[in-house]
């Protein structure tokens, strides 16, 4: 459970519909794959994300350092912690909150380079995920190049985890039918989603 | 047992699309195992009620490979519960009949207004004219809404006659529409035929609507007789109301069932004509020639003579000449025809082939007493003439006095219509009679139809107040002209295509209609349909027992089974 806003990284690029972050590699709060993320954009307007993506590169030294025959663990720890390139987390936009309401719509401008990046509150994410009837989910949907089910599967199980600790069991239930709902006529995608989804197994 | 009625009163689907001219189709949001082909239901939308028959269901997929792989296996079993419920489904095939304008809802002030705007007249269903829009819900026909299409049993003039399957809401149709044109019950042998009429008989005594006229050809309706099938006793209609019920026997000394009949029916040989001999043209295998002899015999002997001159001449019989030559007597058939110029050979075989009608027992020379006389009597003082046929159990019989019995009858009630629609003198309208005819095929085939007296009772004899109720195996049989008159018509399980279709001529949603009759249930299940119904619904016949005497006469009839005494009072043997 986390109940405090965590600081995750600054933003490095953006767009409408997505934003790329840099954190340090050896942050403890280093967001998994699907979590909700937040970043805010000015006095009463906050981007809602999803992170899709954890992308570190290389640099001279790294490629150097990976073909010594031994490596010290100081040496290791300080090339992690003092590398040149940040890890990269990339994002897709899902909603925002503007002046304290919730919504699955865009926000009107991106985030800009700098801005902060938070991990959402098991509060936030129950609340953002409970706005509307699951709109976001056309979002994520309509990223045809993002590992679409994978994604989903991600994020299902921790805003599952998220509305069972407030004993809201329904929820990934009423999520799963809205998917079935929206993918209907895309058997494939549709299978894919689904199948995902049953590796999560029962709780 | 109103909460649990309600309780299933839940809606079934929603309407999805469709038209007027095919049929609604609807999304069925309840297991398919709820609900079946030819169920009454209800389409709600907010100011009007539709009424419509389930005349199909089908299985669909949003995408056909959901349909075609099973998710079961792949995916976690909630899931494919889910996807299941998300993308298959069954669709209803809904033909809509009727459409009643419930108008807004009456706790709102819109209702005031529409109540004003449409005056006092009470609400009333009329066939359909429009549809419902989409997503209107549809739900199962309760109690109410039954009786208010087919009415209930508490107004007078209307008569339970089954149950709704699904639910056993009770169905009635409304006798006097019934009576009003000529009706039919169908179905192949035992489907319950016999039974049913003998309900509705009843109904109709009962009610006192109108004179029976019951040609008995199985000696079934009038004294008691036993099921073929469970050997068990059905009670006959005189048992059950002594006093307006007559039975007759077919000629002098006749016996129905062991028993003597109130009366005995003779006929007069004065009152055979040339046309009921034509009738039986193919039962007895009449030649060409015959309505040429039967022509001369009348104008020689007139027509109240002919037969009786005709049945005394002996064919074949010859004398001797003077000059010794044989020749044929002057009481021979030979020896009129040559006196009127009719070919002999035609003569003498019409004469043989009548023969058969001239041993018949019940024409005489002069009938004992006028049984005829007694029939329209009795019909006209509102009592019900069974008319048995005792051991004459055969075509030639059935044809002869039907058309007989009924020609009579037919002249005596256009007389006394046209007396009194003239007021010549101060008469009263005749009694409605209701003719009813077992084997009607047989007196209402292409062939005989022209020559009978039904047919022209179907066609007019509304105006004059006697209509049909025939009986039937085979509607195919029956001439198209007299099938197209039956206003009601009850038709229990057919298998033959034929027949399905004479059954559906004329109706309105005849291919919906088709595919219930043909599988109706085999006993006890009739589907209703016609100008006296107000909409085609299958139904489970009422059970002709114990338990419908009591219901119809107000009180336990017959005897009562001992062991089910002892039950209802507590006592398990
Ligand atoms: N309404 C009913 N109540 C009780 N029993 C019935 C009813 N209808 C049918 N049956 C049962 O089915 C059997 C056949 O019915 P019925 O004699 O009326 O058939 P049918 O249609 O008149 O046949 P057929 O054309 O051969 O005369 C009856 O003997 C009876 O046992
Ligand atoms: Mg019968």
């Amino acid at each position: 459970m986390n109940t405090t806003p965590i600081e995750i990284g600054r933003l490095l690029r953006s767009s409408l519909t997505g934003f790329v972050a840099g954190c340090r590699v050896d942050q403890p709060s280093l967001p998994v794959f699907g979590t909700l993320v937040r970043v805010p954009i000015e006095d009463q307007l906050e981007a809602f994300g999803l992170v899709y993506d954890i992308h570190m590169d290389d640099d001279g030294l790294v490629r150097q350092l990976a073909t010594s025959h031994s490596l010290p663990p100081e040496v290791i720890a300080d090339n992690r912690n003092n590398r040149n390139m940040p890890v990269e987390i990339s994002i897709i936009t899902v909603g925002r909150r503007k002046t304290g309401i919730l919504s699955h719509l865009l926000p009107g401008h991106p985030p800009v380079s700098l801005d902060v990046l938070y991990r959402c509150t098991s509060q936030e994410v129950r609340d953002f995920t409970t706005t509307g009837r699951l709109g976001y989910f056309r979002h994520i949907l309509r990223a045809e190049e993002l590992p679409v089910g994978e994604l989903l599967a991600a994020h299902l199980e921790q805003a599952r985890a998220a509305h069972r600790e407030s004993g809201d069991p329904a929820w990934f239930k009423n999520a799963t039918r809205e998917l079935i709902t929206l993918l209907r006529d895309d058997y494939p995608t549709l299978m894919s989603v689904l199948n995902a989804l049953s590796d999560l197994g029962p709780e | 047992m109103n909460a649990s009625i309600r309780d299933k009163n839940k809606p079934i689907g929603y309407i999805i699309g469709g038209s007027l001219k095919e049929s609604l189709r609807a999304r069925l949001i309840v297991p398919p195992q709820e609900v079946r082909e030819g169920s009454f239901v209800v389409i709600r939308t907010s100011d009007w009620q539709f009424y419509g028959l389930i005349t199909d269901l089908q299985l669909g997929a949003t995408d056909p490979r959901f349909a075609d792989e099973p998710s079961g296996e792949r995916l976690q079993s909630a899931i494919s519960d889910l996807l299941q419920g998300q993308t298959l489904f069954t669709t209803l095939e809904v033909l809509p009949t009727l459409m009643l304008e419930r108008g807004p809802d009456p706790g709102s002030p819109e209702y005031a207004q529409w109540r004003e705007k449409r005056g006092a007249i009470s609400s009333k269903t009329i066939p359909v004219k429009t549809i419902p829009s989409h997503y209107a819900e549809v739900l199962p026909a309760n109690e109410g809404d039954v009786a208010e299409i087919f009415g209930s049993e508490t107004s007078s003039g209307y008569f339970r006659i089954g149950n709704t399957r699904e639910q056993g809401h009770p169905v009635c149709i409304d006798l006097v529409k019934l009576i009003q044109r000529s009706s039919g019950i169908f179905g192949a042998t035992g489907t319950g035929k016999s039974f049913l009429t003998r309900i509705i008989l009843s109904g109709l005594i009962k009610e006192k609507l109108a004179s029976l006229l019951i040609f008995d050809m199985h000696n079934e309706y009038g004294l008691d007789d036993t099921a073929t099938d469970t050997q068990e006793s059905v009670p006959g209609l005189k048992g059950k109301f002594p006093a307006a019920v007559r039975i007759v026997g077919l000629g002098r000394g006749a016996s129905v069932r062991g028993q003597a009949p109130d009366f005995n029916l003779e006929f007069a040989q004065s009152d055979i004509q040339p046309q009921d001999i034509e009738l039986l043209t193919h039962e007895l295998n009449l030649k060409d020639t015959t309505p040429a002899t039967l022509d001369a015999l009348v104008s020689s002997f007139g027509i109240e003579n002919w037969y009786s001159k005709f049945k005394a001449m002996k064919p074949g019989s010859v004398i001797q000449g003077e000059d010794g030559k044989r020749m044929p007597a002057p009481d021979s058939v030979e020896t009129w025809a040559l006196e009127n110029n009719v070919n002999s050979l035609a003569a003498t075989s019409l004469h043989n082939k009548m023969t058969r009608l001239f041993h018949l027992p019940y024409i005489v020379e002069q009938p004992a007493a006028n049984g005829l006389n007694e029939i329209i009597k009795a019909l006209q003082n509102g009592q019900h003439i069974v008319l048995s046929f005792g051991d004459h159990e055969n075509d030639l019989d059935y044809l002869l006095v039907t058309n007989l019995l009924t020609r009579r009858i037919r002249e005596k009630w256009v007389e006394m219509t046209n007396a009194h629609r003239s007021h010549i003198e101060r008469t009263a309208e005749p009694r409605q009679l209701v003719v009813v005819l077992e084997e009607a095929h047989k007196l209402l085939n292409h062939e005989m139809a022209r020559q009978t007296t039904f047919s022209t009772i179907a066609r007019e004899m509304r105006k004059y107040g006697v209509t049909l109720l025939v009986i039937d195996q085979r509607p195919s049989q029956i001439y198209s002209e007299v099938m197209s008159q039956l206003g009601s018509r009850i038709c229990g399980w057919l298998g033959d295509d034929d027949d399905i279709h004479a059954v559906l001529s004329g109706l309105a949603g005849r291919d919906a209609l088709r595919g219930m009759l043909a599988r109706l249930q085999p006993k006890e299940e009739v589907i209703l349909l016609g100008w006296g119904i107000p909409m085609p619904l299958v139904i489970q016949s009422r059970r002709y027992d114990n338990q419908f005497w009591g219901e119809l006469l107000g009180k336990t009839h017959g005897k009562v089974n001992e062991t089910q005494i002892m039950k209802e009072l507590g006592f398990q043997s």
